[in-house]
């Protein structure tokens, strides 16, 4: 069978795309859409590990973006931290708060967790709308630093301010995450968390601490969700309190359904094509004069659910099944 | 003082009560079906906007009663085909996260298809009394508050006769218990899904109706009650109708002195921080019954 | 020697009684049975042996160390592991998977430690690599499942869920074996092929304590006996003992003589 050398090649095509796309299409709406998706990948990953993977039904999770965003941005204001640092600072704080909303999880589920969790990123957003000393209330911060700059000789060093830039730097960050995520999820610590989600007593009784557990991959998921908050304060230089809306997490929740829940490339696909149809249907605006994206965003969720469970990639697993005989 | 506190009490009864409103719906169709809706409180803005275009028509004490009555079957009727046709197919097939998605889903169209439709400016609901105040001793408050307060105080009671001396209300209750016993029992499921989805989302537009005359009406106002009623569902014990009348009280209230005692910012927190508090304590909810681990 | 000894243990639960003043003791290398009528409180002793249920009285000793209060993973890392009345493996894994999340060593890392490992070790050096995948497939050998070990675990018919269940809690590696209604369900060919399993697993060294209500299991495997009665112990002995004692039979035949709450 000649699939595996074609297989390799469609591949080694495809990083080749991916590498060279900013090149190749040079409009910087489209690279900062691409940007776009970058950062919501990481945050549709980050919610994936906890609902897809451990069960966990997080409807907080833009609470853990805000946090890093609003810490990285405060930092480099009032403290004039390098960028670079606020990056993983941002998501080490968040994942503190990972801690805070991974607690409940312990002998909570369902609706019960979801609205705690939806009560603590509430409770957060009103926190950062009104403590104005702080971060300037429903203003928000603006002039946020970008990345700085790497300077490698006296005449060259490469800024970050643009879109094709900050693409290359959100591409390393996406890539290295997802390449972590596929470790760990096939691994023995992905076993167990997938064990949880199925049965967490039965879980228990294979020596699973089931607590400490969830609380790990809290404070995971909420590292990686913080440190793409910090990329996007970094990137567009201007967040407010509307960035821990219920509205955010929703956002993330059905480009994870969409994609595909509990899988690895589910969560990439759902941000990346939620993110160019959501500014396509901006367009869309201009000439029908209503915004009509959210609509279609909440059609789509439903038609998801009851039409096409396990998303675009679950589809296009049943599609491929067939033809392996070992289903591995 | 001391009036000023009454005062605030009262108000938050009188806010209370339509959080117990919509939050008996929503922990009815969760007692019965294990439906957790997240766009119940859009239930209640789609009952808020009927009544907003139904005073068009008719104005004043008529209109007022009337819209009352055209909010409870106009979403009474969308409950009865949401459920039907969204999630009734869901029920015997997936799991409860997918049922949550759904309604989330649900959410989200209704919340934005109803700024489309009906613009984001808010609107209020005339208040046939012409803001008349009532002086009471100790403290005072509009005419019209106090009707609403009535009416609700009215409704749960006739709903607590349903449920206690009718026959069918008592089979919700049985299915409520126990699905299979009642099924076995010669109760008809399907029938009481359906009545049940019904009826909760009819006190949701009717509560609705109630928040809009009390406060205003615009599309989004639908997130807020939804929160607030799984925060008092949550307390009272998910599928606790008792328990869901306690906690909209006490929300209620609690909201309305913290507000004003402790800041008015956080105001909407109070209700989080309330059931965040009870629930890392009691994982059930303060009524919601000994939960053996075996379920 | 004693490997497990619970003494006066009682559990409550509200108004009810479940657990009354339950004194046990489980000799290494033996099967002892446990039986006595829906509700007499079986399996709220194993649950309170494996850290589900906190005793409201008494204590549970594994090798003379207090164990009752500790949790359920715990105590399955110390040696003791359990099957359920209804069955709880993972659905939604491969019967293979299933297994292999039994084979992870939980008992010398804590959490955070194996996830450290997961990124850092080679995936063949994980269980849930090449190394993982022999030593789970032995195990499904053992209990005649290894045919259906990429199946997804809900694709199983019950009898074999249950044999699923006995396998992921083998590969934990237990000194101790709590089965909790192993046949129920099964009809009488699967009852006896479940005989089989349990008494291979006993000739490896593993002390078994089995509820079962299917009586020619129980009398069939068990060196012993214990009889449970509205959460007492009403008798204790060999299989024949057992069988002519008077105040079992009439347990199991009915009469509220000597009834209580």
């Amino acid at each position: 069978m000649n699939r595996k050398p074609l297989k390799s090649l469609f591949i080694i095509l495809g990083i080749l795309i991916v590498l060279a796309l900013p090149l190749i299409i040079r409009d910087r709406y489209f690279q900062h859409l691409l940007v776009l998706s970058g950062i919501f990948i990481l945050l549709t990953s980050s919610w994936n590990l906890l609902a897809g993977y451990s069960g966990l039904l997080n409807l907080g999770h833009a609470a853990f973006f805000g946090i890093g965003g609003y810490s990285s941005a405060l930092l480099a204001l009032k403290l004039n931290l390098s960028p670079w640092v606020g990056l993983p600072l941002g998501g080490a704080i968040a994942s503190l708060f990972g801690i805070l909303l991974g607690i409940p999880s312990f002998r909570l589920s369902g609706p019960y967790l979801a609205i705690t969790t939806i009560g603590f990123c509430e409770i957060l957003r009103l926190v950062a709308m009104n403590w104005v000393s702080l971060t300037r209330g429903s203003l928000g911060l603006y002039g946020i630093p970008p990345l700085t700059p790497l300077n490698f000789s006296t005449n060259f060093s490469i800024k970050f301010v643009s879109e094709q830039n900050a693409y290359y730097v959100i591409l390393i960050f996406v890539s290295l995450t997802l390449i972590l995520l596929n470790r760990l999820v096939h691994s023995e610590f992905g076993i167990g968390l997938k064990s949880i989600r199925e049965d967490e007593l039965g879980s228990q009784s294979i020596g699973i601490d089931t607590s400490r557990y969830k609380l790990t991959v809290f404070m995971i998921s909420a590292f990686l969700a913080g440190f793409a908050g910090s990329f996007y304060a970094h990137y567009v230089r201007l967040i407010s309190p509307e960035m821990m809306g219920l509205s955010e997490t929703f956002n993330i929740l059905t480009m994870v359904m969409v994609g595909g829940l509990g899988t690895l490339f589910g969560p990439v696909v759902g941000a990346i094509l939620l993110t160019f149809l959501s500014e396509g249907l901006r367009f869309l605006e201009d000439f029908v004069k209503i915004d009509i994206r959210f609509v279609i965003y909440g059609g789509l969720l439903m038609a998801t659910i009851l039409f096409m469970r396990n998303g675009i990639v679950g589809l296009f697993k049943e599609v491929a099944k067939p033809k392996e005989s070992n289903g591995r | 003082m001391e009036s000023l506190f009454l005062q605030q009490v009262l108000n938050g009864l009188i806010v209370g009560s339509v959080y117990c409103l919509i939050a008996i719906g929503l922990t009815m169709i969760f007692g019965v079906m294990r439906i957790s809706n997240f766009a119940h409180g859009d239930f209640s803005m789609l009952g808020a906007y009927f009544a907003i275009y139904f005073v068009l028509f008719l104005s004043g004490w008529a209109g007022w009663v009337g819209s009352l009555v055209v909010a409870a079957v106009g979403v009474g009727l969308i409950g009865f085909f949401v459920e039907r046709f969204l999630f009734r197919p869901l029920l015997t097939r997936w799991t409860d996260i997918d049922i949550i998605m759904l309604s989330i889903g649900l959410f989200i169209l209704l919340e934005n298809g109803a700024r489309l439709f009906f613009g984001a400016t808010p609107e209020m609901i005339p208040d046939p009394f012409q803001s008349k105040t009532i002086n009471f001793l100790l403290f005072s408050t509009s005419e019209i508050r106090l009707i609403c307060l009535l009416f609700s105080c009215i409704a749960i009671f006739l709903l607590q006769l349903f449920l206690t001396k009718t026959k069918t209300g008592v089979a919700i209750r049985a299915t409520s218990q126990n699905r299979n016993a009642a099924a076995l029992m010669g109760i008809n499921i399907s029938f009481i899904y359906s009545l049940t989805f019904v009826v909760g989302s009819a006190l949701a537009g009717l509560g609705g109706v109630l928040y809009g005359t009390i406060f205003a009406v615009f599309p989004m106002m639908g997130a807020m009650p939804t929160l607030k009623a799984f925060a008092v569902t949550i307390l009272g014990g998910m599928g606790n109708i008792r328990g869901a009348v306690f906690g909209g009280f006490i929300l209620g209230v609690a909201e309305t002195l913290g507000g004003n005692y402790v800041s008015m910012q956080y105001k909407n927190a109070i209700g989080f921080v309330i059931v965040i508090l009870v629930l890392l304590v009691i994982p059930q909810g303060l009524f919601g019954g000994r939960e053996k681990k075996w379920g | 020697m004693i490997l497990l000894e619970g003494k006066n243990l009682t559990k409550r639960f509200g108004g009810l009684l479940a657990v009354k003043d339950v004194d046990f003791a489980l000799q290494s290398d033996e099967i002892l049975g446990l039986i006595g009528p829906n509700g007499a409180g079986k399996t709220t002793l194993v649950n309170l042996i494996t850290g589900y249920y906190a005793p409201n009285a008494g204590v549970i000793l594994y090798r003379g160390k207090a164990i009752s209060g500790l949790k359920p993973h715990a105590i399955n890392n110390m040696g003791i592991a359990r099957t359920f009345q209804i069955v709880r493996i993972f659905h939604k894994l491969t019967v293979l998977d299933n297994v292999r999340s039994g084979l992870v060593d939980r008992r010398t890392r804590p959490p955070w430690k194996v996830a450290l490992d997961s990124l850092v070790k080679k995936r063949e050096n994980q269980v849930t690599g090449r190394l993982g995948e022999e030593r789970a497939i032995q195990l499904l050998e053992f209990v005649g499942l290894a045919a259906y070990r990429h199946e997804l675990a809900d694709n199983l018919p019950y009898a074999y869920c249950k044999r699923l269940e006995i396998a992921r809690a083998l590969a934990t590696q237990p000194k101790i074996l709590l089965l909790d209604e192993p046949s129920a369900g099964l009809n009488p060919k699967e009852q006896n092929d479940q005989i089989a399993i349990i008494k291979s697993i006993s000739g490896r060294g593993i002390t078994i304590l089995i509820i079962e209500h299917v009586m020619k299991v129980i009398m069939d495997i068990s060196h012993r006996i214990m009889v449970l009665h509205y959460g007492e112990k009403i008798a204790e002995g060999t299989p024949e003992e057992i069988y002519k004692n008077e105040k079992v039979v009439q347990a199991y035949l009915g009469g509220e003589a000597g009834a209580h709450n």
